[in-house]
């Protein structure tokens, strides 16, 4: 599976649906899909290290070169970072919908 | 006389803005982040992947993981080191978890649910053969998971509403039925493959039939899409499938003619509007399902629902157990 381990918290269809009505070739659409899907992996990336601390950065990015779909690696995190991450990565990515859309909005 | 009210009308943002406007977010992101953790692009470069590519990384592993999972537990390469479909029903029997002889969309729904992960995820080789066997058992199709060698990154997933595709230039919503099915509306671009046909009088029923029963799977995160090109492009188009909604046994054979859906929906295919319906009636939008590749070189498998509860199951398959 074409996965990554916080793929399940992640579900923006409006986004995709908005690219979907105006991209005018599959090749533009799946442009347009990759530029999201690598905003989002720095958006979360981020995310997570401005929580973790510092010490454990580099044993973390390890772990996700070597298999970045496990759910292992969520666990990983939830021993190590005070707060909610799964609910801070969903607030991320909730913000970043909000900012994708208003960019996506209809000129007047 | 005053002047008329000026009426302001929202207009579609262009093709080309969206693609200025995430190139620019885009950029902005990764400026930031290269800002914060300059570091980490490196860690990336250093181990040999972008981090842009970290989702065919993950494809790459999990296939190399899937065979080689399949190969520590079964040397032989015998795929039968799962139970075989009989011995699962046997002993959903033994649980009292089937009683006496059902109907086979019970038996492949209760099977299904004693041996598939509770999550949508990657199956193993093996769990993927036991499900062959099972769907022909079954649902009287032959199946595979890999065929020709060719493998979709995953053959567990969710499935999504899709909308109509274009057939030939001039088609419009109408066109495509009535009733509930055309309240997802047309799509306003081309499926991955282009038209159906070139012109309204070179549409055949064939054609029609396959937009009508259309599956869309991510072909564009296959971790060879890119290098192995036409060859995937041309084996793909109008590949046939079998979808299984995993909750209630609905199975429908489709055609392979979009690409999609984007990684960030929660979902790994899509379903015209009429194979939604099939799997899940009127108002299924999305769901798990098992999907994998028509065997049918002499291309005798119609497109459209396996109704296998009317079938005359073979001697010595489930249905007599």
């Amino acid at each position: 599976m074409s996965k990554v381990y916080y793929d399940h918290l992640i579900v923006l269809d409006d986004i995709e649906n908005k690219i979907k009505d105006i991209a005018e070739t599959r090749e533009e659409r799946e442009e347009l899909w990759q530029l999201v899907d690598d905003i989002i992996h720095r958006r979360v990336l981020a995310c997570v290290l401005d929580n973790l601390p510092k010490g454990n950065h580099e044993e973390f990015l390890g772990m996700f070169h070597e298999a970045p779909h496990s759910l292992s690696l969520m666990d990983y995190l939830k021993e190590r970072i005070k707060d909610n991450i799964e609910e801070l990565i969903k607030q991320e990515i909730g913000g970043l919908a909000t900012e994708l859309l208003e960019e996506l909005q209809a000129k007047e | 006389m005053g002047k008329p009210a000026s009426k302001k009308t929202k207009k579609k943002i262009s093709s080309e803005d969206l693609r200025q406007k995430l190139k620019l977010k885009h950029l902005e992101t990764k400026r930031k982040f290269s800002e914060k953790y300059p570091d980490v692009e490196k860690f990336f470069e250093d181990k040999g992947i972008k981090l842009e590519d970290v989702r065919k990384h993950s494809a790459k592993i999990i296939g190399a993981g899937a065979i080689t999972g399949t190969l520590l537990l079964n040397p032989s390469g015998d795929p039968q080191i799962l139970p075989t479909p009989n011995e699962v029903i046997e002993k959903l029997k033994d649980q009292g978890k089937v009683e006496g002889v059902d109907t086979p969309q019970k038996l492949l729904v209760d099977t299904l649910d004693s041996v598939l992960p509770k999550e949508v995820q990657s199956l193993t080789r093996a769990e993927e053969k036991f499900l062959e066997q099972l769907f022909q058992n079954i649902l009287g199709v032959n199946t595979r998971a890999t065929l020709e060698g060719e493998h979709l990154n995953t053959t567990f997933g969710r499935i999504g509403a899709e909308q109509h595709l274009r057939r030939y230039p001039g088609d419009v919503l109408l066109n495509h039925g009535s009733g509930d099915v055309l309240t997802e509306g047309i799509a306003p671009g081309l499926g991955a493959w282009g038209y159906f046909a070139p012109t309204k009088a070179a549409f055949t029923p064939d054609l029609e039939e396959t937009e009508r029963w259309y599956a869309v799977v991510q072909t564009l995160y296959l971790p060879d899409w890119n290098t192995r090109q036409p060859y995937l492009r041309d084996w793909y188009k109008h590949r046939k499938v079998l979808i299984v909604n995993t909750d209630n046994g609905n199975a429908v054979i489709a055609a392979i003619a979009d690409s999609g859906p984007a990684a960030w929906t929660g979902k790994h295919y899509g379903g015209s509007p009429e194979v939604m319906d099939y799997l899940g009636g009127p108002r299924y939008k999305k769901g798990p399902v098992i999907l994998f590749f028509v065997d049918d070189p002499e291309n005798n498998v119609p497109l459209g629902p396996v109704e296998y509860n009317k079938l005359n199951l073979p001697a010595g398959s489930l249905h007599e157990i």
